[in-house]
C-alpha cells in the first residue's frame, strides 16, 4: 500500500491577479510525470485560501508560479496563515521575475526556496521532491 | 523528407528553393501589386516604401504618472502612444478591490473612471496622433470617447485601436468573469458604437500577439485569430450590420518572432486570406474592408531573464521581420521584458530600434522587398494553407462557442504553454543564454542593475479611488447602474450608452462590470468580496 503513496503531494498556484499560468502548467506537468501528486489551485488565490488548501488537502509543499510582483506583498500573510493553522510546509515560489536580490529577502521571510527561468526541470523537480519529502517526514 | 530543417512552427524546408517552388498561379491572383486584392504585398502601395508608427507599449503606476511616461516617449520621437492597463483594469476590477491591491499599476495603468482617462491623456495632442489602447474594448472605447470629448478634441477625428479579446481573453489573458454570449455582446456594441461616433478609430484589433505568447506557433496563432475574426464578424452579419459599415475597423496585432522568414511569412499570408475571406465568403465590396491592417509586437516569450542584453537584439531581428513583411505600426516587447514592464532605458532602446531599422538601415523603401523570393513566396503559401485547414478542422469540430465553454481553446492554449517549456528545457527551441551559451550568474551581469528595479504597487492610488467612492453622489451612481441592469436585459439596446452614462454619473468600471454579471445570474464580484451597490 505504501508503495503507491506518491513520493510527495504539493500545491500549485498563483497569487492574486497574476494569470500568466504557463510557468505553473508546465512545473504541474514535469512534477506530475516525476510521480509526485499536485493539488493545481490555478489563478486567483489568496493567502488564507492557499493555507485551508494546504490543510484540507495535507500537501507536503506550497509551489507559487510568479508572473507579477504580487508574492513581494503577499508572502508574510502566507507564512502568517500557515502558521495559524497549524501548517508549517515549504514554500517555494518560481518565475523570472523573482530577482537575486529578492530571493535573499525571501528566505529571510519564510520561503524555503526560489526558481528562476534558467532552473532546470530536473532541478525544480528533485529540490520540490526534497523539500516535500523532509517536511513530510518531520511532520 | 527527412531533413531537419524547419521554421520555428516546425514547417519542413528545403536546404535551396527555385523557380518550380513557385506556384503557377498568375502573378495577380496570388500576388499582385501592394494595394491589390489579395493584398498579399500590402494593404496599400506606399509611394515611400512604408513608414510604420513608432511605439512602444507604456502605462504604469497611477493615470498621471503614465502620462509622464507617454509623454516622455513622445519627447523622444514616437509617433503613436500605446498603453496597457493594468491587471485588475483588464480583469474589470476597480483599483480598491481587495483582490488587486498588489497588483496597482505594476503591469500597466490603473483606469477604472472616467477621470483616469482623462489624467491619462492630459496634454497628448490627439489630433496628431493615433491610441493604441491595450485594455478592455468596451471600457477603452467609452473611456477614450469620454477623454478626448473632455480634452477638446473631436472623437469622430480619433486614430487608433482597442483590443477585442472576446473569445479567448477568459482562457490565455485576464478573466473577467462574464459570459461569453455577453462578451461578444459587449463587442458588437462596441463596434457599432464605434464605427459611428469614432469612424477612424480601429475599434476591433484581433490582437494574435497575446494569445499566441503564451507558446502558439505562428500557424495556430493565426488560425486561432481568424476563428475569433469570424465568430465575430458572423455575428455582427446576424445583427444586420453591413460588412463594409465595420469591416474597414478590423486590424490584426500580429506576434512577431524571431524567425524571420515565417514571420514575413505569416504576415504575407494573413493579409491574402483576410482580403479572400471578406471578398468570397462575406461579400465586402469596399477594398478597405478586405485590404486588412496589419501591425505588430515584437515576441516576450521570446526574450529571457538570461543575458538581457541579448533581447536587445531578439527584438531588432523581429522588428525588422515586422518591417519587411510591411505592417502600418509595431511595439518592441523590451530587453527588461521577463521581469517588469518597460523600464525608460528600454523603452528608448525599443524606439531607438525602431528609428535605427527604418532610417538607417532603409529596408523599407521598397514596398514587400521580398516578394517573389522562391522561399519566401514558397512559404506564404505553405503558411498560408495550414493556417486554413486549421481554420477548417476547428470550424468542423464544433459550434464555437459551444467548444468555447467546453474548455476547447483554454486546453489548447495550456497544452502550447507546456510544449514552448519543455522545447526550450529540451533544447529541440535553441535559446541562446538559456539551454546553450550559458554564463554563470556572476558573470551575467550587463544591464541587471536595470531589468532588476521593481516599484511599489499605486497604492496611494486605491486610497484616492477610495475616497472617490465616499465622497460621489451616490443616488445619481446607483440610478445609472439600475439603468445598465436594466438594458442587459433588452438585447436590442446597445449597452455603451447606458455604461457610459454610469462612468458620467462616476459609477466605475468595476460596478458597471459587476452589475452586467448580476444581469447574467453570475455574482456580482466573482471574488466574493465587494457587494453590489444597487439590489438585484
Amino acid at each position: 500500500m505504501t508503495n503507491k503513496r506518491p513520493t510527495a503531494k504539493v500545491y500549485i498556484g498563483l497569487l492574486g491577479l497574476d494569470q500568466h499560468e504557463a510557468g505553473a502548467l508546465s512545473v504541474t506537468r514535469m512534477l506530475s510525470e516525476a510521480g509526485v501528486e499536485v493539488v493545481y489551485g490555478g489563478r486567483f488565490n489568496l493567502p488564507a485560501n492557499i493555507a485551508a488548501a494546504a490543510v484540507d488537502e495535507d500537501v507536503d509543499l506550497i509551489g507559487l508560479s510568479c508572473h507579477s510582483w504580487e508574492y513581494l506583498y503577499y508572502i508574510d500573510e502566507l507564512v502568517a496563515a500557515l502558521a495559524a493553522a497549524g501548517k508549517q510546509v515549504p514554500i517555494v515560489l518560481g518565475g523570472s521575475v523573482i530577482t537575486s536580490k529578492d530571493e535573499a529577502d525571501l528566505r529571510e521571510r519564510g520561503v524555503a526556496a526560489t526558481f528562476g527561468s534558467s532552473s532546470t526541470p530536473d532541478q525544480i523537480v528533485s529540490e520540490v521532491v526534497r523539500l516535500a519529502q523532509t517536511a513530510r517526514e518531520t511532520s | 523528407m527527412t531533413s531537419k530543417l524547419s521554421t520555428q512552427s516546425g514547417i519542413p524546408l528545403q536546404p535551396v528553393y527555385r523557380p518550380e517552388d513557385l506556384s503557377d498561379a498568375p502573378y495577380e491572383k496570388d500576388l499582385a501589386d501592394p494595394g491589390s486584392f489579395p493584398y498579399t504585398r500590402g494593404r496599400r502601395l506606399e509611394a515611400d516604401g512604408g513608414n510604420w508608427i513608432w511605439r512602444e507599449l507604456s502605462g504604469e503606476g497611477d493615470p498621471k504618472r503614465s502620462n509622464e511616461q507617454l509623454k516622455y516617449l513622445l519627447s523622444k520621437g514616437q509617433m503613436g502612444i500605446d498603453f496597457v492597463a493594468d491587471t485588475p483594469t483588464y480583469t474589470m476590477l476597480d483599483a480598491d478591490h481587495p483582490q488587486a491591491r498588489h497588483a496597482v499599476g505594476t503591469q500597466g495603468v490603473s483606469l477604472c473612471r472616467k477621470v483616469d482617462y482623462v489624467d491619462l491623456l492630459r496634454d497628448i495632442p490627439l489630433d496628431e496622433i493615433s491610441v493604441s489602447a491595450s485594455v478592455r474594448a468596451e471600457f477603452g472605447i467609452i473611456g477614450l470617447y469620454m477623454a478626448t470629448r473632455e480634452l477638446g478634441f473631436d472623437p469622430a477625428l480619433l486614430r487608433g485601436s482597442v483590443i477585442q479579446s472576446t473569445l479567448y481573453g477568459e482562457d490565455c489573458c485576464y478573466a473577467v468573469h462574464l459570459p461569453l454570449d455577453l462578451r461578444l455582446r459587449l463587442t458588437c456594441d462596441s463596434i457599432e458604437f464605434s464605427s459611428e461616433k469614432m469612424p477612424k478609430f480601429h475599434s476591433f484589433i484581433e490582437d494574435t500577439y497575446y494569445i499566441s505568447d503564451g507558446g502558439l506557433d505562428a500557424v495556430e496563432e493565426m488560425a486561432l485569430g481568424f476563428i475569433e475574426i469570424r465568430f465575430i464578424v458572423r455575428e455582427l452579419l446576424r445583427r444586420g450590420v453591413p460588412i463594409d459599415s465595420f469591416a474597414p475597423r478590423i486590424a490584426i496585432l500580429v506576434n512577431g518572432h524571431t524567425d524571420l522568414f515565417e514571420t514575413v511569412a505569416k504576415i504575407r499570408a494573413t493579409r491574402r486570406l483576410f482580403a479572400r475571406m471578406m471578398r468570397d465568403e462575406f461579400g465586402a465590396k469596399d477594398p478597405r474592408s478586405m485590404a486588412v491592417n496589419v501591425t505588430g509586437h515584437s515576441s516576450g516569450l521570446s526574450l529571457t531573464a538570461e543575458q538581457p542584453a541579448n533581447n536587445i537584439v531578439r527584438g531588432a531581428i523581429q522588428a525588422l521581420a515586422m518591417a519587411l513583411a510591411g505592417v502600418q505600426a509595431m511595439e518592441i516587447s523590451t530587453f527588461d521584458e521577463a521581469y517588469r514592464t518597460p523600464s525608460p532605458q528600454s523603452h528608448e532602446v525599443g524606439l531607438r530600434t525602431q528609428q535605427i531599422i527604418q532610417l538607417e538601415s532603409l529596408v523599407s523603401q521598397v514596398n514587400d522587398p521580398l516578394g517573389g523570393s522562391y522561399f519566401v513566396e514558397n512559404l506564404t503559401d505553405d503558411v498560408e494553407n495550414r493556417i486554413w485547414k486549421m481554420v477548417s478542422d476547428i470550424e468542423a469540430t464544433g459550434d464555437i462557442m459551444d467548444l468555447s465553454e467546453q474548455g476547447y481553446f483554454r486546453r489548447i492554449f495550456a497544452d502550447t504553454m507546456v510544449r514552448n517549456a519543455n522545447w526550450v528545457a529540451e533544447g529541440r527551441q535553441k535559446k541562446v543564454g538559456v539551454n546553450c551559451f550559458q554564463v554563470p550568474p556572476e558573470e551575467d551581469t550587463l544591464l541587471r542593475d536595470i531589468v532588476e528595479q521593481k516599484f511599489e504597487p499605486a497604492h496611494a492610488h486605491v486610497e484616492k479611488v477610495k475616497r472617490f467612492r465616499a465622497e460621489r453622489d451616490q443616488g445619481a451612481v446607483d440610478d445609472a447602474l439600475r439603468l445598465v441592469l436594466d438594458c442587459v436585459k433588452e438585447s436590442e439596446t446597445n449597452l455603451m450608452y447606458p455604461m457610459m452614462d454610469a462612468l458620467e454619473a462616476n459609477a466605475t468600471m468595476g460596478e458597471i462590470a459587476g452589475i452586467l454579471r448580476v444581469a447574467c445570474d453570475h455574482p456580482y464580484d466573482p471574488f466574493h468580496a465587494v457587494e453590489s451597490p444597487i439590489a438585484a
